[in-house]
C-alpha cells in the first residue's frame, strides 16, 4: 500500500510521459485532418473515430477489468436505436442529444440488470462471454422483428444531428467538420478520463481483480461492485458512441446491433492492443480501412478473414499485435545499442 | 383438451432437438471446461448434408446415417487441430472456435449460395392422437431423438467408455493418475457431441429454414440449456431442455418469437443468480 501511495502520488513517470506524448501525437492527426480533406473522406474518418470510441468502451471492460463481452454491440445498438427512436418524439434542436441520453440510460439500465444477476451470481470468464453473446443475439432479433418501432431490416432514417437550442437561439452541428470535432473532443475526453482513473490506485485495484479476483477480494476489495461499475461505464460509453453514430450519420440499421459488429469490435481492440486505450482507435482505423478494400473486392471475403484472424490471434499473438511491435522495437534498440557500444 | 396435446407435442419436439444439441455442448463443457462456439455449425452441417444428399437423389434415411459421420469427423478434426492446444485458456478457445464458426459459415455460403437450401420431408400426413391430429414426421422426430438419447444415456452409464468419461468429468487429474487416457476421451467425446448435433440438424431441417447462419440460434439456445440445467449430467440437460423448450413453445403462442427468446434469456440470467450451477448440479 505504501508503495502504491508513493507511486500514484508522483506527478508523472517516464512511461506516463511517453503515453501522453503518443496520445497527443496521434490526436494531432484527426485534429488537423479537416484542413486538407474533402467532406466525404472526413465523414469516413469521423465514423471510424466513433467506432474507435466504441472499441475504447470494450477495452475498458476487457483490457482493464479482464471481462470479455461477446455482445458489446448490444450496448452500441441500444444507444443508436434509443437515439433514433426517442429523438423524433422530442422534436426541437436538442432532440438528438436528448435521444442520445435516453439511449445511454437504457444501455446502462440493461448493464445494471444483466451485470447484477451475472456478476453477483458468480458468473465469470467464459460463461459471462456466452451470456453477453446471447444478449447481442436477442437484441438483433428484437430489432429485426419489432419493425413497427425499429423499422425492421430497413432501419430508421432521419435522426436529427447533435445540437442545443433555447427559444430563438440555437446551435446545431450539421456539417461534417463540426461533427468531426465533436466526436474528436468526446473521444479525447473519454481516453484521458479512463487513463487518469486507471493511472493511480483505481487502476491497481482493477489490475488486481484482473489478475486474481479471489486474492483481491481477500484483501478487502468489493470486487463484484467494481466489476459492475466498470460494466455500467463501459455500456454507457458504448451507447454514447452508438448515439453519436445515429446523430451524425442520420440513420440506424440492424447491423449496428448484431453479432458481427460485436465480433469486429473485439478484433479492433485485439489488433490495437488490449488495455492500451489508444490502441483500440488505431485498431478501428486500420481494420475499417482494410475492410473497405476487401469488401470492394468481394463482400463475402470479410467474415472469412475475421474468422481466420481469430484463429491466428489465439495461436500466434494471444496478447494482440501491439506487444509484437514492442518486441520488434526493443530488438531494434538492442541492436542499435550494441552497435554504439562496439569499438 | 384438444389444444393441450399438440402443445405438449410441440414442446417435446423442441425439447428433444435442444437435448441433442445441448448434450454435445454440455459434455464438452463438463469435460474440458471449454465452450465450443462452433457447436451450432454442427447442426448446420447436418442440415446441409441432408440437403446435398437429397439434391443428388439420396434418401432422408441415408442422410440420417451420413450426417453424424461427417459431423463427428469435423468435431474430431476441430478437437485435434484447435481445441486440444487451448485447454488451459478457456477464453482463447472461445475466440478460436468462434473464428472457425465464421469460416465454416462463409465456406458453406460460398459452396451452396446464401439462399435457403431445399429439403424434403420424408413422411407426410398426420396421425390422430386422442382426437387431435398431429404431423407424423414430428412424432417420428420425437421418437428417434428420444431413442438416441436413451442410447447415449446407456453408453454413459453402462459402458467402460462411459465410466471413464464420468471419471474425467468428476476429476481430471485423478482420472489421469488412474491410467485413463484423458486426451483420447476428449477427442471421442468431442466427436460424439458433434455427431449428435449433426443428427439434430437433419431432424430439424424439414421444419425450418436451412441457412448457413442457422447454427447461431441453436448455439444460443443450447447455452441456455446448459446454463439452466447445469453442465456435466444428462439429467441436467434434460431439465434445461424441458425448461427452455417448454417456455419458448408456450410463449410462442402468446407473443412474437423474438419476444419469447428475449424472455427465455432473461429467465436464464435470473436463474443463474439463484442457482449458479444449474437446476441439476453435476
Amino acid at each position: 500500500m505504501i508503495e502504491s501511495a508513493t507511486t500514484s502520488g508522483r506527478p508523472t513517470s517516464s512511461a506516463d510521459r511517453a503515453w501522453l506524448l503518443i496520445a497527443a501525437g496521434l490526436a494531432a492527426i484527426p485534429l488537423l485532418y479537416p484542413l486538407w480533406t474533402d467532406p466525404y473522406s472526413l465523414s469516413v474518418v469521423r465514423d471510424a473515430l466513433i467506432f474507435g470510441l466504441f472499441a475504447l468502451s470494450l477495452d475498458f471492460l476487457w483490457g482493464k477489468a479482464g471481462i470479455l463481452s461477446f455482445g458489446h454491440a448490444a450496448f452500441f445498438g441500444v444507444g443508436a436505436y434509443g437515439t433514433a427512436i426517442v429523438a423524433p418524439m422530442i422534436g426541437g434542436d436538442a432532440a438528438g442529444l436528448v435521444g442520445c441520453l435516453a439511449g445511454i440510460a437504457m444501455a446502462v439500465g440493461i448493464a445494471v440488470v444483466v451485470g447484477y444477476f451475472l456478476i453477483f451470481g458468480g458468473v465469470r470468464g467464459a460463461y459471462f462471454t456466452i451470456v453477453t453473446l446471447a444478449l447481442s443475439l436477442v437484441a438483433q432479433h428484437i430489432v429485426i422483428g419489432w419493425a413497427r418501432v425499429t423499422g425492421g431490416d430497413a432501419g430508421l432514417i432521419g435522426t436529427p444531428p447533435p445540437g442545443i437550442g433555447f427559444g430563438e437561439w440555437s446551435f446545431v452541428l450539421a456539417d461534417p467538420v463540426s461533427q468531426h470535432y465533436l466526436v474528436l473532443a468526446i473521444s479525447l475526453a473519454a481516453v484521458l478520463a479512463i487513463w487518469a482513473a486507471c493511472r493511480g490506485q483505481y487502476g491497481r485495484v482493477l489490475a488486481a481483480i484482473r489478475g486474481n479476483e479471489l486474492r483481491a477480494r481477500t484483501l478487502g476489495h468489493n470486487t463484484g461492485l467494481h466489476l459492475l461499475v466498470v460494466l455500467m461505464l463501459s455500456a454507457g460509453l458504448a451507447a454514447l458512441a452508438g448515439g453519436l453514430y445515429a446523430m451524425v450519420s442520420g440513420f440506424v440499421a440492424p447491423d449496428l446491433i448484431g453479432l458481427l459488429l460485436s465480433t469486429e469490435v473485439i478484433v479492433w481492440v485485439a489488433i490495437g492492443g488490449r488495455g492500451t486505450l489508444i490502441g483500440p482507435f488505431i485498431g478501428a482505423f486500420v481494420v475499417l480501412r482494410l475492410q473497405q478494400e476487401v469488401s470492394s473486392f468481394n463482400p463475402r471475403l470479410w467474415p472469412l478473414l475475421i474468422g481466420a484472424f481469430f484463429v491466428a490471434m489465439v495461436f500466434l499473438f494471444p496478447n494482440g499485435l501491439l506487444p509484437l511491435f514492442e518486441r520488434a522495437w526493443e530488438r531494434m534498440r538492442g541492436v542499435a545499442r550494441k552497435r554504439a557500444l562496439a569499438p | 383438451m384438444d389444444q393441450a396435446i399438440p402443445l405438449l407435442l410441440n414442446i417435446l419436439t423442441l425439447t428433444s432437438i435442444l437435448m441433442l444439441v445441448g448434450l454435445g455442448l454440455a459434455i464438452i463443457f463438463g469435460l474440458m471446461n471449454v465452450i465450443n462456439m462452433a457447436h451450432g455449425e454442427f447442426v448446420t452441417i447436418g442440415a446441409f448434408t441432408l440437403s446435398a444428399l437429397q439434391g443428388i437423389g439420396g434418401s432422408y434415411w441415408l442422410a440420417l446415417l451420413v450426417a453424424p459421420l461427417i459431423g463427428g469427423a469435423f468435431g474430431f478434426l476441430l478437437e485435434r487441430g484447435i481445441v486440444r492446444h487451448l485447454y488451459a485458456r478457456p477464453l482463447d478457445t472461445i475466440l478460436a472456435t468462434w473464428g472457425i464458426s465464421l469460416i465454416l459459415q462463409q465456406v458453406l455460403q460460398l459452396l451452396f449460395g446464401s439462399g435457403p437450401q431445399e429439403v424434403f420431408t420424408p413422411i407426410h400426413g398426420t396421425i390422430s392422437i386422442l382426437g387431435s391430429s398431429y404431423p407424423a414426421y414430428r412424432l417420428v422426430l420425437i421418437a428417434f431423438a428420444m431413442t438416441l438419447l436413451a442410447i447415449t444415456f446407456l453408453v454413459f452409464r453402462k459402458t467402460r467408455f462411459g465410466l471413464d468419461l464420468r471419471a474425467v468429468i468428476q476429476d481430471r487429474d485423478m482420472a489421469e493418475a488412474l491410467g485413463i487416457d484423458t486426451r483420447r476421451i476428449f477427442a471421442i467425446a468431442f466427436a460424439i457431441g458433434a455427431a449428435l448435433a449433426a443428427v439434430a440438424g437433419v431432424l430439424i431441417a424439414p421444419l425450418t429454414n436451412v441457412l448457413a447462419q442457422m447454427g447461431a440460434n441453436y448455439l444460443a439456445r443450447s447455452f441456455f440449456v446448459v446454463i439452466v440445467g447445469g453442465a456435466g449430467s444428462i439429467g441436467g440437460i434434460a431439465a434445461g431442455s424441458a425448461v427452455v423448450g417448454g417456455l419458448e413453445t408456450v410463449l410462442n403462442y402468446q407473443v412474437p418469437v423474438t419476444v419469447s427468446q428475449a424472455i427465455v434469456l432473461v429467465a436464464a440470467v435470473v436463474l443463474v443468480r439463484f442457482r449458479p450451477r444449474g437446476l441439476v448440479p453435476a
